[in-house]
């Protein structure tokens, strides 16, 4: 069969995925839908600003400070000593660290003092926030103190931390749950068109088993990669969420993801005679998978748990997907998730070709 | 007295290569016989039919030869070439028509004769195909907007699209109204005048008297007959039957005493008379009970009723 054979069947296939609205759109909306009502839950301005003052001066001047930062309603104070408190901070307790230099007092007097504040880095709309804020107080700080200059003024410093908004945690869930349920999806259409004969129609053809399921395979990437980009956007036009990593690793990543699922899917159509047994056993797979495999909550199994956490597929494909999205890994921090997401795929297309048949 | 039962007699083939040979095919499911050790020829250019009731084992014969199930045992030979190990070649170059309800119902018209054309070596001019089909104004249009008609049309011109030397149909009017049915025969008949062949299998006899030249007779795995529908007719020793319908069951040895009557079947309470003498049957008829007769059946010989004095069931219960 010749390779422009291929190449029809990958753009055919492509074509009814993408006339078959309700198909693609569900997922993405499903995803959508969790982002915004879980974004908006958990909004900034609903979260108190915690900022740890470090005194190193002690004065009366720097207790004034101190009190003004206070008085701010959305901030929630603790007085503390430098390191514990960057240590909080990197931990992802604290949104900032203001830290009053020792001599204070005394400088604001003569040329004027630099506080160090120190700022969560992870959050772009928690950091403007935080800056608005903090910065707010200085100005007010300043005029009382003296209105023709600035006496005091802030030397910022944002600093990587560990924490994350939930919508960070979220969004690479909602990408692995997308891919996950487009592509256990082929395994109903593979039902389908057998039930319908449209897969006997293609099997007095020179067209062989491999070739088709290969060019379903690309017409599958193609429309998840959309989708991936579609929510990837979404996250960061809403929420801000950005991906700190290379798009090629996360590509990969989406790919590989794609074709373990798209196994997944061709296995259970392997031994599903009709369309409502295969969806029953795709209901019976993904829904423990979605929930074992960490889209929308962090999962953390007790020792026992461990090995069924880890069996899941999904539990890779989102850890990869967090390790690219949210903290900027490569290939070094990826290539055991994607050595599991590949065996799984190899798998399970081996089963399925064994099992295949056009009727 | 009881009609001696035709047997089958061996035909050969009508002169011309043979473009089809299928050689003692045999298929077994689950210890029963579908298809049991078969063997025919095919003429090129020939229109041939199998005919038989379902379950006959005619689909599955054609699904070997067009490679979609592995024969148990024997021989296939089509085009020149092993059916069996030769498969995709061979299906490079046949044309196989199935019901027109599998097909894509989010592709257009001529979507889907690209995307079908693409798996074959050689392809028919598009433009030629949506013509011929008068399916022109319909090729953007949607498969799942297309009336019952149209399907059957683009299913036969999907079955075209690698111009293929000889086109197997299953079935091809099953579940289709008269009319449909008719304009499917001479869709066939246009295939057939342009020098294809033509392998179909169906259990309406009209069809198979209509369209074919010779007809294979199948029955419960095996050929019970295979002849032009003419020479099948004619070897009967009946030519035509009468259908009565009495008042009160009458009496069959009484019937079957009838001059020239060969045969006696009965039918949901009508009793079908194969006789080879119309007119001496008739007269006899009338006087051979007091029953009043109610309605009354008189018709030549079919293929029909071939199958019936064969096997004694119908072709459709």
């Amino acid at each position: 069969m010749p390779m422009r054979g291929f190449v029809r069947m990958a753009i055919s296939q492509a074509t009814i995925l993408r006339r078959n609205v309700t198909f693609w759109l569900v997922s993405i909306f499903i995803a959508a839908l969790s982002m915004l009502v879980f974004g908006a839950l958990f909004s900034p301005d609903q979260q108190p600003l915690r900022l740890a003052v470090v005194d190193e001066d002690g004065s009366p001047a720097a207790a004034e400070l101190v009190t003004a930062f206070e008085s701010v309603d959305s901030v929630e104070l603790r007085l503390g000593v430098r390191e514990p408190e960057l240590s909080a901070l990197h931990g992802g307790d604290r949104e900032a660290v203001v830290v009053i230099p020792q001599g204070f007092e005394a400088s604001i007097a003569t040329g004027g003092s630099d506080l160090e504040v120190f700022y969560d880095n992870s959050n772009p709309t928690e950091l403007a926030y935080a800056t608005t804020t903090l910065k707010a107080v200085v100005d007010g700080y300043n005029q009382q103190v003296n209105p023709m200059r600035d006496p005091v003024r802030m030397r910022s410093e944002a600093v990587d931390t560990n924490s994350g908004r939930y919508i960070d945690f979220l969004t690479p869930g909602m990408v692995g749950m997308t891919i996950m349920f487009t592509n256990l999806a082929v395994g109903f259409m593979m039902v389908n068109w057998r039930e319908q004969g449209i897969l006997r129609r293609l099997g007095v053809t020179p067209l062989r088993p491999g070739a088709f399921i290969g060019s379903q395979a690309v017409s599958f990437a193609a429309v998840s990669i959309a989708q991936v980009v579609i929510i990837l956007a979404l996250g960061r036009l809403a929420f801000g969420v950005e991906v700190q990593g290379s798009v090629v690793w996360l590509a990969l990543t989406a790919v590989l993801g794609v074709l373990c699922m798209l196994s997944i899917g061709y296995v259970i159509a392997s031994f599903a005679r009709t369309v409502t047994s295969f969806n029953v056993v795709q209901q019976l797979v993904a829904f423990p998978m979605l929930f074992l495999g960490g889209s929308y909550f962090p999962v953390d199994p007790s020792p026992a748990l461990a090995p069924v956490v880890n069996a899941v597929p999904l539990t890779h494909l989102n850890d990869a997907l967090r390790e690219v999205i949210n903290h900027g890994g490569g290939p070094a921090d990826l290539w055991v998730s994607w050595l599991v997401l590949l065996t799984w795929a190899g798998g399970g297309f081996l089963v399925s070709l064994r099992l295949f048949r056009w009727q | 007295m009881t009609a001696p039962t035709l047997r089958a007699r061996p035909t050969r083939a009508p002169a011309g290569d043979a473009v089809l040979t299928v050689d003692c095919l045999t298929k077994r499911y689950n210890g029963l016989t579908a298809v049991d050790a078969i063997s025919f020829e095919v003429t090129t250019g020939e229109t041939f039919g199998i005919l038989g009731p379902n379950g006959a084992g005619k689909t599955t014969t054609l699904e070997m030869i067009e490679g979609l199930r592995e024969p148990d045992g024997g021989r296939i030979t089509l085009l020149g070439l092993d059916a069996v190990r030769k498969r995709s070649a061979v299906q490079d170059r046949i044309g196989v028509q199935l019901q027109s309800q599998a097909l894509w119902p989010e592709l257009t018209v001529e979507e889907t004769l690209r995307t079908f054309a693409a798996l074959f070596r050689h392809r028919a001019p598009l433009e030629r195909l949506l013509a011929r089909f008068s399916l022109d104004e319909k090729r953007r249009s949607l498969v799942k907007a297309l009336s019952g008609g149209q399907k059957q049309r683009l299913s036969v011109a999907v079955a075209l699209v690698n111009d293929p030397d000889i086109v197997f149909l299953d079935e091809p009017t099953t579940g289709l109204d008269p009319q449909a049915r008719h304009d499917l025969w001479d869709l066939v008949q246009d295939i057939r005048d342009e020098g294809k062949t033509v392998i179909l299998t169906t259990h309406y006899m009209e069809e198979a008297e209509t369209l074919c030249d010779r007809v294979a007779i199948m029955d419960r795995g095996r050929i019970e007959a295979l002849d032009t529908p003419r020479n099948l007719i004619l070897d009967l020793d009946f030519d035509s039957t009468i259908e009565c319908a009495f008042a009160a069951p009458v009496d069959g040895d009484r019937l079957l005493a009838l001059p020239a009557v060969r045969r006696l079947v009965n039918n949901n309470g009508s009793d079908v008379l194969f006789t080879s003498d119309v007119s001496q049957t008739l007269s006899a008829l009338t006087h051979v009970t007091d029953t009043r007769l109610l309605n009354l059946q008189v018709r030549t010989a079919t293929l029909e009723d071939v199958f019936i004095s064969m096997t004694g069931r119908k072709l459709r219960p």
